[in-house]
């Protein structure tokens, strides 16, 4: 780069990251000194660069680190389970992903796409299945049982929440692993819906031991407003619809 | 409580939870800010948050003791990030088509009227413009310019921790750049130099 030329921006963005090896930092530099255009160039892209600097960060709600531990706790007391399950069993994600897909379908078009498995043998994928399915069944009746006991709870002075932390802790990893899978599936409605029930879940874990009429009168709101009792329940049944035509029929091993 | 980080990754290490809970407590928001510039989206950066602490715990037995705490913990931040952005290509092909001329006539839809520069360099308007511009960002270009800009990595660094080419991360920043240049454009240029910063070369 000669001084008879102006440098464009992205010689001018490597300068200023000092990017440019020492000989082209300093040629730059004299160039600068004798150039207005490009000095008025690199000026504008400095400013650039400080009113990026001026972007506050994100403002988090009170009560950040509460939730943050609430729904990481019992991810570290876990040592087998759902997680565990996951890690050991090679390619279960891509089969989470399979089983998940094949949950949205029932749940969304009301239809259960699967053909009936015709073979007399059950392999080792159909059997994994069945586990992730029965795991995934069983996580969403969980979930659907405290909810109906939330919503169904006696009306009148302070609750005791120290049992409904407890199981809203338990419920939080798996369902949080779900949703992800979900996620990374595409199964945007899925997600969703657990996305929902987690972040319930998540602040009743956080929630403090009791609960008055009126707090508990919020948490029945947001369990009716968005009808999250009802699609959970239709997912369980998705669900267990899915579970009976994997069931081996007669004569099957299993 | 414990009065240091040293003193309750000490703790933590042989097996106390609640030592633990004091490094969540005193480093969560940090990793959250940190994983919400790199991924731009907060369902992400809740992810993330989780991700880094489970890493961490984990790995608590390979911290060094005489490290500072949450040096370490940024790293695997950064890490668990750059994770989550690669393994979402399918983000990536959504921004790629954004075409700058787009990308600044959306930005333009941010009404700057009346403003002028004396007020504006500080205020809320310059940051939801850079706001909008981050949004515009693809998420290789967003990772690229994060780790360039904020986090001090070199262009070389970048490229392997992000699996690009050289080339293809100076382009990914080049781009972060230009995006934000024009989002800024009419708070930064001189009245009577407005236009490309480039057009009279």
């Amino acid at each position: 780069m000669t001084d008879l030329k102006h440098f464009d921006e992205d010689h001018l963005v490597l300068h200023f990251y000092g990017e440019l090896d020492a000989g082209a930092a300093a040629q730059t530099e004299t160039h600068l000194a004798s150039c207005g255009d490009c000095r008025a160039s690199y000026a504008r892209l400095q400013r650039v660069m400080a009113a990026v600097d001026t972007l506050p960060d994100s403002v988090l709600p009170e009560g950040f680190e509460r939730v943050t531990w609430a729904r990481l706790q019992p991810s570290l007391q876990r040592s087998s389970g759902w997680r565990s399950w996951f890690v050991r069993v090679p390619g279960s994600l891509a089969l989470a992903s399979a089983i998940l897909i094949l949950v949205a379908g029932a749940f969304f078009a009301g239809r259960l796409s699967r053909t009936p498995e015709r073979a007399d043998i059950v392999t080792a994928g159909q059997m994994r299945e069945r586990v992730l399915l029965a795991d995934l069944g069983e996580h969403l009746d969980r979930s659907q049982m405290m909810l109906v006991d939330l919503v169904s709870a006696e009306d009148g002075g302070v609750l005791d929440m120290s049992a409904e932390r407890r199981r809203a802790g338990d419920l939080v990893t798996a369902n949080r692993l779900y949703r992800q899978t979900a996620d990374e599936s595409g199964e945007v409605r899925v997600s969703e819906l657990l996305d929902e029930l987690e972040r319930l879940l998540v602040d009743l874990a956080a929630s403090p031991d009791t609960l008055s009429s009126e707090d508990m009168a919020n948490v029945r709101a947001r369990i009716d407003a968005n009808g999250l009792l009802f699609k959970v329940r239709v997912l369980s049944t998705a669900v267990r619809e899915l579970q009976k035509q994997m069931r081996p029929r007669a004569g099957q091993s299993s | 409580m414990p009065q240091t980080d040293a003193a309750a990754v000490a703790l933590a290490r042989g097996g106390d939870s609640e030592a633990f809970h004091s490094l969540v407590d005193r480093h969560s928001r940090a990793v959250y800010r940190l994983a919400y510039r790199m991924t731009g989206s907060p369902h992400d950066a809740e992810d993330v948050v989780q991700e880094t602490f489970l890493r961490a715990y984990r790995q608590l037995g390979r911290f060094e003791s005489r490290a500072n705490f949450g040096t370490w913990l940024h790293r695997i931040a950064v890490n668990c990030s750059i994770d989550l952005i690669r393994s979402r290509p399918h983000r990536e092909t959504a921004h790629d088509g954004t075409d700058l001329e787009q990308f600044g006539a959306a930005v333009e839809r941010y009404d700057t009227a009346g403003a002028s520069p004396e007020r504006l360099m500080m205020s809320t308007e310059v940051h939801e413009r850079i706001a909008a511009a981050m949004t515009g960002l693809s998420a290789m270009e967003r990772a690229a310019f994060m780790l360039r800009h904020f986090e001090g990595r070199s262009i070389n660094e970048i490229s392997q921790s992000l699996g690009l080419k050289t080339n293809a991360t100076k382009h990914s920043i080049f781009r972060a750049v230009r995006k934000m240049r024009i989002a800024l454009e009419p708070f930064v240029a001189e009245p009577a130099a407005r236009g490309s910063l480039i057009a009279d070369h």
